[in-house]
């Protein structure tokens, strides 16, 4: 464990160095800020409204920010070389894997802690509030939904190159978002094999709608049952923990010789 | 005298462009511990993928090969390794103690005796002054240097040398050998890959040629090379007698220092 956060401590300390939170943290507090000043047709005087606007920039930013920091880990680690120095000391692929995805998820889900604090801040400021139980459910789900999100970037990283694997992490997620939880309205139109198909791809999908409390949040429905939560959060480990055994398969006998010219 | 490095039988077979490429072919070496062993071979010939395969970055095809007696495939058996690449690059986003602790941390490392190892390589590599300096600042020879002091942080028992003095200039040259020599008067094992055949003379107990994946000729170069011939000229004729077919004249077979 010790070795995995050796290696996760070098993602943030680049994440870090490279002042990728300060900017993105900027960038939503100015924005956040410039919709409070704009006040079109009165809105900007509704907290509600700025709180969607404001959890909706966290969402773009943590989504972005997960699959850019963890898909650029495996094919900047070997475009620099530097895979061959990691994997010369005690260093399993699947440690240097598993320190790689932690690393970016974590490190995700860190600058998604500060964004809510910041949307926590400036809503307060203006006389807006969030209920705290069900904010507190909302960004633990968050949170595991950047661990399933970090984990298919890894995945696909290990064998696509950092902007292949970019895009195809964008495609995915976004079409998980949009499109699997409409696949019911495909199923009720459609009959037999394809009905049947249609089925097995929307039990077989990782259904990312589950973490996104951002309405009960905003409009202050208050929190679901700890159950419930608690089974979202036991779902989302699990399409985890598949996807970075697929990576590990994928990682294992990965050949790092091809630019060895002797 | 205990063995360092052991290979039995070691082939390496790719698929590339649709055809079966043979990297290295039967091969079977012995380094004893302690001994300076240079591998010679022109641009193709193995010496990388010999390296890669004792690192465990790729799986041999057939054979085995172990590392004071560790199979290589095992990541403990690079508990006592040090390994300098070819072109060697680090986290430039990090400063060069904090290169040497991460490095040394993935080896158990830590405390007092992390610090006092760090801070006794930065000065030993004339590197103190730039401790706290980002790698993305240094100059190539710097990187170099501090990329040599990662390699060392676990005081290796074999240290792996891929061409350490690739564009480097006369006194960083001199800071290579002198370390080799030092390392082999602390009775370390030092397997080193180089072009520089003056360099490889001066400093290995046993030199090894490698040629399209064999071992053609090993011993020392007291033994190898007659008297009055260079050791570049030996190194080219030897080549020049594989590919004119002689070669079981130049003695293909197993390398046993």
């Amino acid at each position: 464990m010790r070795k995995i956060l050796v290696i996760a401590g070098i993602v943030w300390m680049e994440m870090w160095r490279r002042k990728t939170l300060h900017v993105l943290g900027i960038l939503l507090a100015a924005t956040l800020l410039l919709l409070f000043s704009i006040n079109i047709s009165g809105l900007g005087r509704i907290p509600g409204y700025v709180k969607e606007t404001g959890l909706l920039l966290t969402w773009l930013l943590g989504w972005i920010m997960g699959i850019n920091i963890a898909v650029r880990q495996l094919p900047q680690e070997e475009k620099r070389g530097t895979v061959y120095a990691m994997l010369a000391r005690p260093v399993g692929r699947g440690q240097l894997l598993l320190g790689k995805w932690l690393g970016a998820w974590l490190a995700a889900t860190g600058a998604v802690l500060c964004f809510y604090a910041l949307n926590v801040l400036i809503v307060g400021g203006f006389g807006g509030r969030f209920g705290a139980v069900a904010l507190l459910q909302a960004v633990s789900l968050h949170g595991m939904l950047l661990a399933m999100i970090t984990a298919l970037a890894v995945a696909l990283s290990v064998r696509l190159t950092q902007e292949a694997a970019a895009a195809l992490s964008y495609i995915a997620t976004a079409a998980m978002f949009a499109f699997v939880p409409r696949i019911p309205e495909f199923v009720a139109g459609a009959e037999g094999w394809r009905q049947t198909a249609m089925l097995i791809l929307y039990t077989a999908m990782p259904h990312f709608e589950l973490f996104d409390m951002r309405p009960r949040v905003v409009h202050l429905h208050g929190p679901i049952r700890w159950s419930t939560w608690a089974l979202i959060l036991l779902y989302g480990a699990m399409i985890t923990t598949i996807l970075l055994t697929a990576a590990w398969l994928a990682f294992r006998n990965r050949h790092f010789s091809r630019t060895a010219k002797d | 005298m205990n063995t360092a490095v052991d290979i039995r039988g070691l082939s390496v077979r790719f698929e590339r462009g649709g055809s079966s490429v043979t990297a290295l072919d039967r091969l079977d070496a012995v380094v004893p511990e302690g001994h300076v062993f240079g591998l010679l071979g022109p641009n193709g010939a193995g010496k990388t993928t010999l390296m890669h395969v004792l690192l465990g970055f790729l799986p041999p095809t057939a054979g085995q090969a172990s590392i004071f007696g560790t199979d290589v495939r095992r990541a403990i058996a690079r508990q006592r390794i040090g390994y300098l690449p070819e072109h060697p690059d680090t986290y430039r986003f990090l400063t060069a103690r904090e290169l040497l602790h991460t490095a040394g941390r993935l080896f158990g490392l830590r405390g007092r005796d992390l610090r006092s190892r760090s801070d006794a390589l930065l000065e030993r590599l004339d590197l103190t002054a730039a401790a706290d300096r980002l790698a993305g600042t240094f100059s190539r020879g710097m990187l170099q240097r501090i990329c040599l002091a990662q390699a060392l942080i676990n005081d290796p028992d074999l240290v792996i040398l891929d061409e350490p003095t690739g564009g480097m200039d006369p006194f960083g040259r001199l800071r290579i050998r002198e370390m080799i020599a030092e390392l082999k008067a602390r009775g370390k094992t030092v397997l080193l890959s180089s072009h520089e055949l003056s360099e490889v003379e001066l400093v290995c107990d046993t030199i090894a040629i490698l040629y399209k994946g064999s071992v053609i000729t090993a011993g020392s170069a007291a033994a190898l090379v007659p008297a009055g011939e260079s050791l570049e000229r030996f190194f080219i004729r030897t080549i020049e007698a594989v590919d004119a077919g002689a070669a079981d004249h130049a003695g293909k077979g197993a390398a046993h220092a």
